[in-house]
């Protein structure tokens, strides 16, 4: 069976972002969603001195600059967003998993704005899933503990 | 509960996020094209400044002390950091945007085991049935 090379770095994702999902509950059980963002902010800043890209960076272009300084932007709004409602009471194992569902926009978005498809294989597996996603943010009618 | 879940804020600013992070994940894909994925975890930091200023600004919030809550905080970018480098680099692979944005959006797994784990928040029958899907789905995907 071969694994595609994108499935290790997405092994990698699911296990960080996944304490992550955890992390933004606890941090917003102490603090403002405001303060979180920014303290949040400063834990990536943490990471550039081992991401510095060196003199190459100045060779790229200013568009693909762009997209990449845009990114930022909008996955701070995004974080900011998630942090507010999970703040305001949205619970941790169902605010994270329906955030979850922006893969949404993209695999509506994708064909048009990426000229990209999907095999009938890998639509089964979306399919799935989505499903996954859905299910996970349903509510428990029960919250008292275990 | 539908009308219910309207009614929340949480809500809907669950729905903003998701918008915002849509159009972040189709931004990053462009950005991959050309630049390096450490190099686009680096730029795409310095994207939450003027965001998290502005969000200070508005509520006008004096500094918060919590030091729980600033590690909390500092993990949750660290562990982000690496978690979007890997991302990023899984765009930068060549596989399909779409089906690598929903196989590493299947993270809430991690979270929901976790708040059940830790935050002894309990799991419905039916997100039992999809822990069970994004198994499925995983599998498909490696297939």
């Amino acid at each position: 069976m071969h694994v595609p090379v994108w499935f290790w770095f997405a092994l990698v994702v699911l296990i960080s972002w996944g304490v992550v999902g955890l992390l933004q509950k606890l941090s917003t059980n102490h603090l403002s969603a405001e303060w979180a963002l920014l303290w949040l902010a400063v834990g990536f800043f943490i990471l550039e001195p081992w991401l510095y890209p060196g003199r190459v960076i100045f060779a790229y272009s200013f568009r693909s600059l762009g997209w990449a300084f845009l990114g930022g932007i909008l996955n701070a709004l995004g974080a900011w967003a998630l942090l507010a409602a999970m703040k305001r009471g949205g619970k941790a194992s169902i605010v994270a998993p329906f955030t979850a569902l922006y893969p949404v926009v993209v695999v509506f978005s994708a064909p048009i704005v990426l000229h990209e498809s999907i095999t009938a294989r890998q639509t089964v597996g979306v399919v799935c899933a989505l499903a996954a996603v859905v299910l996970l943010s349903t509510e428990s009618s029960d919250t008292s503990p275990h | 509960m539908i009308p219910e879940a309207l009614k929340a804020k949480w809500f809907w600013y669950s729905v903003c996020c998701v918008l915002c992070w849509g159009g972040w994940a189709l931004v990053s894909k462009l950005g991959t094209n050309e630049i390096s994925a450490a190099g686009m975890q680096f730029i795409f930091a310095f994207g939450f400044i003027p965001v998290a200023f502005v969000a200070l600004a508005l509520k006008r919030l004096e500094f918060e002390r919590s030091l729980k809550g600033i590690a909390y905080s500092l993990g949750n970018g660290i562990l982000a950091g690496i978690g979007g480098l890997a991302l990023f680099a899984a765009y930068r692979s060549g596989g399909n945007t779409s089906v690598i944005t929903v196989a590493t959006a299947l993270y809430p797994v991690i979270t929901v085991m976790l708040a059940f784990l830790i935050l002894r928040e309990r799991l419905t029958w039916l997100q039992i049935v999809g822990l069970g899907f994004a198994v499925l789905a995983m599998v498909i995907f490696a297939l």
